[in-house]
């Protein structure tokens, strides 16, 4: 998420008016240019585009060799009449809460911590390990989970056990496995998802920190008047950023975590394009998901990128 | 700003905590690890805190090592990396070129359609009949195209080529250098974090990547080792990776412990991210992490 934030548009060059001829011979010079871009634009067009437009097969019957069958909005009433879309979509909803909501401010509190820490071989090491799992893959984190979340060998349970406390197989309990998504979530992310705090906080100007000692300000009053207030735009900028996303709920991750036992209280809006589009071949009606998704998705987005532009000044991008 | 040296209760608290955190992340890798490097026999009784192996012993990675279908994914997961990451640099770097470049005509509109491309997301099932009409399905090709370019990376890529400064390109027009020996001669040379940072990003992407793999690869022998590894590890699928044949044939595989092999392969797909990590904190964290406070 905070590759984003470092897109905020420099001084563009000023605008020159142009008339026809003198377009043509900007063109023939900027030929070359364009022919260098040529393999980017296509692949967009191939891989991005042609899927786009491919989406209105949520208004067609799907056929491999004949002609698509105009149906109108049948896929979509009958997307509104089950109640499984309703489930996934709350699914979907409580799962994005949990982890753009309850935890944030658990990825503040790290980057507040990690700056108070003075030891700097200390807080080296706990950067170089708290920023390594954002690098594994989510097949790998979930064996990594799967094992420690064992009842037999793992872990936690073992820890359960030393408080004599039952033990429980998280992977296939319906109310804990929202609980190990957001905790998964914040193993891989914590570390990660800090930085962009954490750069604020090393941006604060020296100088204010020494004027307040010198008014007689502990740690706590510089954190609360000093290092707080300076996280409130990155705070609100990444909170709104996370609006924009709020439809993913993280597909990679519910995939591997999910299992049978589990599915009705993980089960996705991206797992259900995939179970029913993939799976079972119902190509239209896995479309007409992805569509909505979509359009609410880019409305999302663009929504907060008005907000964002309105509150801290600077946009999504 | 003042250094605080001495070891007060508050840094000592502060320590117990992030330490905690940390510990979280290292036990439980610490933990596979262990077990992958036990005998069979020990690993089975060995519990979720242990971090040094008991009875050392490399049978597990004897087995993943010379396990067909193992092996095979390794080394299709290494050539789409390597293949697909090339694809990646060579595309995002030549377009982020030509998009810095002033004065470009349509500039905004290909910005704007770029954008617009990341923002909505095509539907699976489009994207899936694509593949399957440009007659990708089941090649590599198909995995490495269809992530050719990642629009956050080309717009990172564009921030590093707008540093460098505008009197270096039009002294090098000056001299007659055409777009091809200005990107090889100026822009690569110049921006050599940008190019590290965005080749490690783009390479974890391509070594972590299993889903569409696990749609596009359909032959068991083109799959990628993310997909077995998903297939064996997170779904549990012993048989597919140790078919019945295999378990008369070697001797290894009558007495193993399948979490420790479990725990192997999950070390063997860890590898390579270890071995790119070091460049990504050299070069893209190394503002963060600088050791104390900025001056």
């Amino acid at each position: 998420m905070s590759i984003v934030m470092k897109t905020a548009k420099k001084g563009e060059p000023p605008k020159i008016k142009l008339n026809l001829s003198q377009v043509w011979t900007r063109l023939r010079t900027d030929m070359i240019l364009y022919l260098i871009l040529a393999p980017t634009i296509a692949y967009f067009v191939i891989f991005r585009l042609l899927p786009i437009i491919g989406m209105r097969l949520a208004f067609y019957n799907y056929s491999a060799r004949g002609q698509w069958t105009f149906v109108g909005w049948k896929y979509f009433e009958m997307i509104f009449k089950t109640s499984a879309f309703t489930d996934i979509l709350s699914n979907t909803l409580i799962i994005s809460f949990m982890k753009f909501v309850l935890l944030f401010p658990f990825f503040v509190l790290f980057a507040i911590l990690l700056n108070e820490l003075r030891i700097a071989g200390f807080r080296k090491y706990v950067q170089v390990v708290s920023y390594l799992p954002h690098f594994l893959s989510w097949v790998v984190i979930a064996g990594i989970w799967i094992a420690a979340l064992s009842p037999s060998s793992g872990a936690v349970n073992q820890i359960l056990g030393i408080f004599n406390l039952p033990s429980i197989d998280f992977m296939t309990d319906k109310t804990a496995i929202r609980w190990i998504l957001m905790f998964s979530e914040a193993w891989r992310s914590i570390g990660w998802d800090s930085i962009f705090y954490f750069t604020a906080i090393i941006a604060i100007p020296p100088s204010l920190f020494e004027a307040a000692e010198i008014d007689g300000a502990n740690r706590m009053n510089i954190i609360r008047y000093i290092i707080l207030p300076a996280l409130v735009t990155p705070m609100i900028t990444m909170f709104i950023l996370n609006l924009g996303f709020f439809l993913n709920a993280g597909f990679d991750q519910v995939l591997n975590f999910s299992n049978d036992a589990v599915l009705s209280a993980v089960d996705i809006l991206d797992t259900y394009i995939y179970r029913i589009g993939i799976q079972n071949a119902q190509y239209s009606l896995s479309t007409a998901v992805s569509l909505i998704k979509g359009v609410v998705g880019v409305f999302l987005v663009l929504l907060t990128h008005l907000i964002s532009k309105k509150i801290t000044g600077k946009g999504v991008w | 700003m003042k250094k605080y040296k001495k070891l007060s209760l508050g840094q000592i608290l502060l320590m117990l905590i992030l330490g905690a955190v940390t510990l979280t992340m290292i036990i439980p890798m610490l933990n596979i690890l262990a077990r992958s490097l036990s005998s069979p026999e020990a690993s089975v009784n060995m519990g979720g805190l242990e971090i040094l192996p008991r009875d050392f012993d490399l049978i597990n990675y004897r087995i993943v090592f010379n396990h067909p279908a193992l092996m095979s994914a390794f080394w299709n997961s290494i050539i789409v990396t390597i293949v697909g990451t090339a694809i990646n640099i060579i595309l995002t770097t030549t377009a982020a070129y030509v998009l810095t470049r002033p004065n470009l005509m349509f500039k905004r509109a290909i910005m704007i359609f770029l954008i617009f491309m990341m923002l909505f997301e095509p539907g699976l099932v489009p994207e899936y009949l694509i593949v399957q009409k440009l007659g990708l399905m089941g090649s590599k090709w198909s995995v490495i195209l269809v992530t050719a370019v990642n629009v956050y990376y080309l717009i990172i890529m564009m921030r590093y080529f707008e540093e460098i400064p505008a009197s270096i390109f039009e002294a090098a027009t000056l001299d007659g250098a055409g777009h091809l020996r200005m990107l090889f001669s100026i822009v690569f040379p110049l921006s050599k974090a940008g190019m590290a940072t965005i080749t490690m990003f783009y390479a974890v992407l391509r070594w972590n990547e299993y889903f569409r793999a696990s749609i596009y690869l359909i032959k068991a022998k083109d799959t990628l080792l993310q997909v077995v590894l998903r297939q064996f590890v997170v779904l549990g699928d012993t048989a597919s990776i140790v078919g019945q044949q295999n378990l008369f044939n070697y001797n290894d595989l009558a007495r193993i412990d399948y979490t420790a092999l479990k725990g192997a392969t999950i070390i063997v797909a860890i590898i390579p991210v270890l071995l790119l990590y070091p460049i990504v904190l050299k070069y893209y964290a190394k503002d963060v992490m600088g050791g104390g406070i900025k001056e």
